[in-house]
């Protein structure tokens, strides 16, 4: 245990604490002394019970504030969750289109390897198209690389 | 401007490039610790729009080199 001497109000007090615990001790102290000094003139008494009335005010303002700032902690919170499963949700569908858009392409690339009987080669129509496509998808590559 | 097989298979090639540059961005972007940060949803939305039709198309074009 540690010994502490204490100045509130003009008098002194020894007090013991946990060892560690004397400057929080005397910091609080200082507080209470503090609130007891801004009412000059009156006996001790009053002086305390004056800073225990003040200090009673400035806990019960604390709790209020605490009390009107939880509920928004709590729609930020849910905004943020719902924020980050709608978007996940949106990468989940990203991938699953990513992942027929290369099923699709092995299957055409089989068609095309299949050989002239199944599918004739140089059909300008069907080249001209794969090459859009290859634009498309190369422009889609570049959009997601740059999503935020 | 026509193209022989193997022309096609390098349009087929930039798509295969493409479709893993889309891949490694969705799993950077997965791995990502703040990936809370979202797209505008008018940019999903048109982003999936397009990779709906991008997907059509290539439907489109196995049904009609299917049928020759």
């Amino acid at each position: 245990m540690a010994d502490v001497k204490l100045t509130i109000a003009g008098r002194p007090y020894d007090l013991h604490c946990e060892d560690g615990q004397e400057s929080q001790l005397l910091q609080l102290a200082a507080v209470v002394d503090e609130k007891a000094r801004e009412m000059p003139g009156g006996t001790e008494v009053r002086q305390l019970l004056f800073a225990a009335l003040m200090l009673a005010d400035d806990a019960q303002d604390a709790k209020g504030k605490i009390e009107k700032s939880e509920p928004q902690s709590d729609s930020l919170r849910a905004a943020v969750a719902l924020a980050e499963s709608r978007e996940a949700t949106a990468r989940d569908e990203l991938r699953a289109a990513v992942t027929r858009e290369q099923a699709a392409l092995k299957e055409l690339e089989a068609v095309l390897q299949a050989g002239p009987a199944a599918a004739p080669p140089t059909k300008p129509a069907h080249d001209r198209a794969l090459l859009q496509i290859a634009d498309r998808i190369e422009a889609l590559a570049a959009k997601v690389e740059q999503l935020p | 401007m026509e193209l022989d097989l193997d022309e096609s298979s390098l349009a087929i090639g930039r798509i295969e490039r493409a479709l893993s540059r889309i891949e490694k961005a969705l799993a950077d972007r997965a791995n990502r610790p703040e990936s809370a940060a979202q797209a505008p949803a008018a940019d999903q939305s048109a982003l999936k729009a397009e990779v709906a039709a991008v997907i059509g198309e290539l439907d489109r074009l196995i049904a009609e080199a299917d049928r020759g």
